[in-house]
């Protein structure tokens, strides 16, 4: 601490003002020590108050104890670093705060960097595209990434020759995003445009959100939120559109398209297939999960009831049904696997009405999921249907009986390897 | 974010599971799983069984506490179930033997006195199976046993780019293949036998 002091102090002393050494080294104990400030943060908030007590404008102070140089962009390294960088403004995002003035990525050819101008900097506008000189911005960390921030005593300087972008796995399109097929996103913040089918609109589950539903194309089916801020057309369930710029989040292992304001709809006259992709597994059923077995639905929304309510609903009289969230497991992988209610009629023999009967009898739902668990549970099966997010929705499943001879007779005869 | 995922049942069949002894487990954090390293090179947390039970005993003092013997064609699984495994333990108190059942639940290991690792099941379910489901089994876990032999068998310095688990098990157990290779055959023989 002794040391942190000594070089504030010595900071000020450079700009002609000598502040006794044990006052910062106070503040900053009582700051560290008794009020468990992180080191950084306890430093800048000393030097902000000698600045404000000694009445020195706080670009002098930044702009002469640091002397910013030019950095590449892969170089910058250091969290709290001053530095100016030569850069082209590759892409402006949407901005998520009023403080903001501007956000986006700017990139020189050694890679690419966010970048935040704030909006009490009072700096020119940044225009997509083009090249500029920044000086004296601030690089900060967050969650292992850099980026730069332009505050007050930061400037811009708009440059004639063009700064070429290289490097780095981000690579814009002449569009900014270039078509996908649905069933290859796989990127996190990556922008995409994508065609394809309205297969099911939701409901609302809050009012920042205008539609969510799923969206499919021949290669595969996702999830997409059409926020209400991002002022789009609605979308009709069966239709068939074009979504550009839109981004791929990352959730859980899921991947799901979110439209803002940035991104835009266009109705389309064909007609795309979708739910030719099948995906098909075959395990031992490991598992049946909570939520399977007899269950009530919400009568307005098809939802799961939890304790006799609907999430959107609330307190309804269900609609009976019967579905099994199973897991197979072949030895290498798992597969979660939805099966609807005809499907779990027969495969395990029991129809519904008979359910409701011994559900009733033993005033437990619970014996009709251990009796699924019971005919189910450790058997091999092959599934089949179409996967969404981490389910297949199963509209085959057949029990694997027959032992597969060929494969007996191979492994006898394996050659024993020396 | 890492997010939660869940354990792979690995197949193996009971002799391989008492060969074991390497137990592995993230220290920095107590909620890691333990792994148990095989002789072949499977990495277990959670094993999936289909076999014979032939015994079972109510061990516990205070609370059941049920031990199930549950047979497969190169020995046995000891596969227990108590008052954190209520289905399983259900099952175990009401069922008749013999009975094929199939078996998920967690590879667990206790050191004795003397040093020895015992190895056992602590079941998440136990269910009743038929006899087809039972060879489905053995076919299964034999194919996924030899291939884990074949990944041993390249394993090695001359290999650098070789599984590790299949690196490591070698090192540790410096086993010898063909005793597993001959098991496996002996399983599926049995199999034949039932054709």
């Amino acid at each position: 601490m002794k040391q942190m002091a000594e070089s504030i102090k010595d900071r000020f002393f450079k700009l002609g003002v000598d502040v006794p050494v044990e006052d910062i080294e106070n503040r900053l104990s009582e700051l560290i020590t008794k009020f468990k400030v992180p080191d950084n943060e306890a430093q800048r908030s000393v030097v902000n108050y000698f600045l404000k007590k000694y009445s020195i404008p706080k670009n002098e102070f930044y702009a002469r104890q640091a002397e910013p140089h030019l950095s590449k962009v892969t170089d910058i390294s250091e969290d709290g670093q001053w530095t100016d960088v030569k850069v082209k403004v590759i892409q402006l995002w949407e901005k998520t705060h009023e403080s903001i003035a501007q956000v986006g990525l700017v990139g020189d050819e050694t890679g690419i960097i966010k970048f935040t101008k704030w909006q009490n900097a009072e700096l020119p506008e940044l225009e997509q595209g083009e090249s500029y000189h920044l000086r004296n911005v601030l690089i900060s960390e967050y969650n292992g990434r850099f980026q730069i921030q332009l505050n007050s005593s930061s400037s811009i300087e708009k440059l004639d020759e063009e700064v070429e972008v290289g490097g780095g796995d981000f690579t814009p399109g002449e569009m900014g995003s270039e078509l996908r097929n649905i069933g290859e996103l796989a990127q996190d913040n990556q922008w995409v445009t994508v065609r394809g089918k309205i297969v099911q609109l939701w409901e609302n589950s809050h009012e920042s959100i205008e539609q969510v539903g799923l969206i499919g194309d021949e290669t595969g089916v996702v999830k997409f939120t059409n926020w209400a801020s991002a002022e789009l057309p609605d979308m009709e369930e069966g239709k068939c559109y074009l979504l550009s710029n839109a981004v791929v989040k990352e959730w859980n292992d899921r991947y799901s398209l979110q439209l803002n304001r940035a991104s835009s709809i266009e109705e389309l006259d064909e007609e795309i297939e979708v739910g030719t992709f099948t995906s098909s597994y075959s395990g031992a059923m490991v598992d049946i999960q909570t939520g399977s077995g007899l269950i009530k639905r919400c009568p307005e929304c098809k939802r799961a009831l939890v304790k006799g309510a609907c999430a959107e609903h609330g307190k309804v009289k269900g609609e009976y049904d019967l579905r099994i969230k199973a897991v197979l497991d072949n030895g290498i992988s798992t597969q979660d696997a939805l099966i609807n209610r005809e499907l779990t009629e027969k495969a395990v023999g029991l129809s519904l009405d008979d359910a409701i009967a011994m559900a009733a009898e033993a005033l437990d739902p619970g014996v009709v999921l251990d009796k699924l668990k019971q005919k189910l549970i450790g058997r091999y099966y092959t599934v089949s249907g179409p996967k969404v997010e981490r389910y297949v929705l199963v509209d085959s499943i057949v029990q694997d009986s027959e032992l597969d001879r060929a494969l007996l007779e191979d492994l006898i005869a394996e050659p024993e390897v020396e | 974010m890492a997010g939660y995922f869940r354990e792979v049942a690995r197949r193996l069949f009971s002799q391989e599971l008492r060969d074991s002894d390497l137990t592995s487990r993230d220290e920095s954090d107590q909620y890691a799983p333990q792994y148990l390293l095989t002789p072949t090179g499977a990495r277990v947390n959670r094993v999936f069984l289909v076999g014979t039970l032939i015994e079972k005993e109510n061990i516990g003092t205070d609370t059941e506490y049920w031990r199930g013997r549950v047979s497969d064609p190169t020995g046995a699984f000891l596969v227990y179930a108590g008052q954190y495994q209520p289905e399983a333990a259900q099952f175990l108190a009401e069922c008749e033997l013999p009975a094929f059942v199939a078996v998920v639940g967690k590879a667990s290991t206790y050191t004795t006195d003397e040093g020895n690792v015992l190895t056992s099941i602590r079941a998440e379910s136990i269910q009743p199976v038929d006899a087809q489901t039972r060879d489905l089994w053995v076919l299964d876990t034999a194919k996924q046993t030899l291939d884990r032999i074949k990944e041993l068998e390249k394993a090695g310095p001359e290999n650098p780019a070789s599984n590790p688990n299949a690196k490591l098990a070698k090192e540790h157990y410096a086993a010898d293949m063909k005793e597993y290779r001959s098991l496996v055959q002996k399983a599926l023989e049995s199999l034949k036998e039932n054709i």
